[in-house]
Formats: structure tokens, sequence, C-alpha cells
């Protein structure tokens, strides 16, 4: 989101607020920025196929403004670890009737998977993701809202390719497929207990 | 069947939702269930930060000592879980939401293959069916109710089971539980 703020910023005279809406305690000021915006761009991790539960606690404290005539418009951004933008399409349905609900005009959901890992990743990964975030962001302005096309660049297929499939396939059979997490357990010496299953006793 | 039932609901003073769950708790038990019922906004559970703690520190377990690992024991255990709650802003509620992700470490973060599309592998051998019952509000409309049963038939999915059960409050407890036995 940065890129995007970055980009935005950069094509003239425009104000950007970060809000960070896991600051729970700041809701009734997020509520009123949300009043006095021109644009607003929701954007959140994937959790259990629907957006976090504090994500759905700011949308509920949102209610009050339903149907009022003076909203901001509203856009999402919605990042998921799993490679397919699929999986994000169904709380993209939500989101596009929660911008009826409140009356905002809808700026459409940006979609993006293979999320997790970014702040990790080396530069030669992330330049392409982080150019097309930058590009939404210069483009904003004049198009009133989000490129279609890099959206597009950003979700090319719904479903994995047949050849990506087999790559993906062939990972998981190699082991190696598992290559992020299993860095991640060794770090933090949990990788001989990675298949733990803490609650398999009743008490 | 071992059933558990995890109310949603953030208002005590929806009397009229929890009568409901009383009366559908009582039906269902009449039918020879064991039946528990969690009242989650009675319980101390913090909304997760996706810090990975309960897939890369202590795998299995979130890493944050509240009553959410009440939940999990209960849910792994159970043959069948029913979520209840209001409809808020077109959706359930964020107090069934949060829950819901705490539920994440009882998967794994390795990927499978279900129908071509990459999922969670589960961690455990057997996963209890899902049931979702919801109170409409007044502005809930059709469209709001089927994009709700299409992401919950996507955590379903991910959870590796199916929604078994899928219903309106207006339904009478008696029709409910005995669908819900039938399952």
């Amino acid at each position: 989101m940065d890129q995007f703020t970055k980009g935005f910023c950069e094509s003239g005279g425009n104000e950007v607020e970060t809000v960070y809406v896991n600051r729970t305690k700041e809701l009734p000021e997020q509520v009123d920025l949300f009043k006095k915006a021109d644009h607003v761009i929701l954007a959140f991790p994937l959790y259990t196929d629907a957006m976090p539960g504090l994500v759905k606690a700011f949308i509920e404290a949102l209610e009050p403004l339903c149907g009022r005539s003076e909203n901001p418009s509203i856009g999402f951004v919605v990042q998921s670890g799993f490679p397919e933008p699929n999986h994000s399409r169904f709380v993209e349905r939500y989101l596009e009737k929660l911008s009826k609900r409140l009356g905002s005009r809808y700026q459409g959901t940006v979609v993006r998977g293979s999320g997790e890992g970014i702040k990790i990743q080396p530069s030669w990964m992330t330049r392409k993701l982080f150019k097309h975030f930058y590009e939404l962001g210069t483009k904003f302005t004049d198009e009133n809202g989000f490129n279609r096309e890099v959206m597009r660049k950003l979700a090319p297929r719904e479903q994995l390719s047949k050849g990506r499939l087999f790559f993906f396939r062939l990972l998981d059979k190699t082991g190696k497929g598992n290559f992020y997490w299993d860095m991640q357990l060794k770090q933090n010496k949990a990788f001989e207990k990675r298949f733990d299953k803490p609650y398999q006793s009743k008490d | 069947m071992k059933i558990l039932i995890l109310d949603g609901n953030p208002d005590p003073n929806n009397t009229q939702f929890e009568e409901y769950l009383a009366d559908l708790t009582k039906e269902i038990h009449g039918l020879d269930n064991e039946v528990k019922q969690i009242k989650l906004r009675d319980l101390n559970i913090r909304y997760c930060t996706g810090c990975w703690g309960c897939w890369a520190k202590t795998p299995g377990k979130c890493v944050f000592p509240d009553e959410s690992h009440d939940v999990c024991r209960e849910y792994i255990h159970s043959d069948f879980v029913l979520m209840a709650s209001p409809v808020l802003m077109g959706f359930t509620s964020a107090l069934l939401k949060k829950t819901q992700d705490r539920l994440i470490g009882l998967l794994h973060p390795y990927f499978e293959f279900v129908e071509n599309e990459t999922h969670h592998l589960g961690r455990y051998e057997k996963y209890p069916k899902n049931g979702l019952l919801l109170d409409r509000s007044q502005n809930t409309d059709d469209e709001d109710i089927q994009i709700i049963k299409d992401m919950f038939r996507r955590f379903s999915l991910n959870f590796k089971t199916e929604l078994a059960f899928f219903g309106l409050m207006a339904q009478d407890t008696k029709e409910v539980a005995r669908a819900i036995d039938n399952i």
C-alpha cells in the first residue's frame, strides 16, 4: 500500500491518511476520518475466506453512515496467501454490496494472491508487484478509481494454469513447496513439532 | 451426535436471539444429541493479529493465552458445529468472525490440492461438519443471504468439511433441530 500511496501523492497535490484499523481503541476517530474523506481504500488480508474480525468490527462501526449522501467512494484491496485470486472473489461480492449499503461509489476490489512473505522477499521478487501498486496510485486521480488494466495484471488468472498447477504439484511432491514455512519453523526451533495436534486430548 | 453451538450474538439485549437458541438447544437435546452452547460474547477472545505463531512458533496453538483455546478444543472434538449470528452490515458478526479467525491453528500452513485448487492441509484426522444459522436484520436481503452462504461454504471447504446445514431464525426450532439431527 506504501507503493500505492507514493504513486498517488506523486501524481499531484493529493493528501493521504493511512489508518490502521487494528488500533481498535481509535474506532470513533477512524469513523470520523471516513466521513471526511473523498475516497477510502480498505485493504486487508483474507482471513478464513473473509475479512479479518477486526475489519468486520470497523465495518459494523460504519453502520450509522449508511445511505449518507456525502459518503466517500470506496475501493478495496484483498491480499491472500493462496496463489489463486478465486479465493478472494467471494468476499469481493460482499464488498461490492457493502458499498451499495453505505451508498458509496464502488471503486472496485484489487485482488492479489501469493501474498505471504512479501516482507522477507528480495526486491527482484517484489519489483513487479510494487510497480503495479505504484501505477494504481498514479492513475487513481485521473481515472477517479482503480485502473482496470493494472487490476487485471495483478490477478491474471482465477485458477492455476495447467503449467503452474504442474509446477506446484511437483514442488509439493519433492517437499520443496513448503520452503517458506519450513524456514520459519526452523528459525523458531519448532520444525520437529510442525505436525503437533495440541487439542488432541479432550482436557 | 456431539454438537457445539457457537452463539455469535454480541448484544445481550437481543433476547429473541437467545430465546431461540435456548429453545433450539432443548429440541436438539430432545432428539438424543449431546449439545454444548458457547456464548462467545462472554469469553475473552482477542482479535487475530496474523503473527503466524500458531503455524510457525507453537504449531497448532495460538501464542496468546485467552479463551479461544477452549473453543478450539471443543470445536475439534465435536461432530457438528452450528455457528449462529445476527446479520450485521450484511454479514455475520465481528464476534463470530474473530472466533473463526482464531481457529486457523486447527489447520496446517502447508497447502494441499482440493479439486485442483490450493487449500490448507488438515492438522487433525477428523473435522466437524458445519452449520450456519442467521438472524436477519431489517435491511438484510436475499442477496446478502446468498453471499454469506457462499462465503461459509468456502470456510467449510478450507476447514476440511462441508456446510451441512444453513438456516434462518424465521424457521421453527423443531424443524431446524430435525434437519440437524438428520445430518
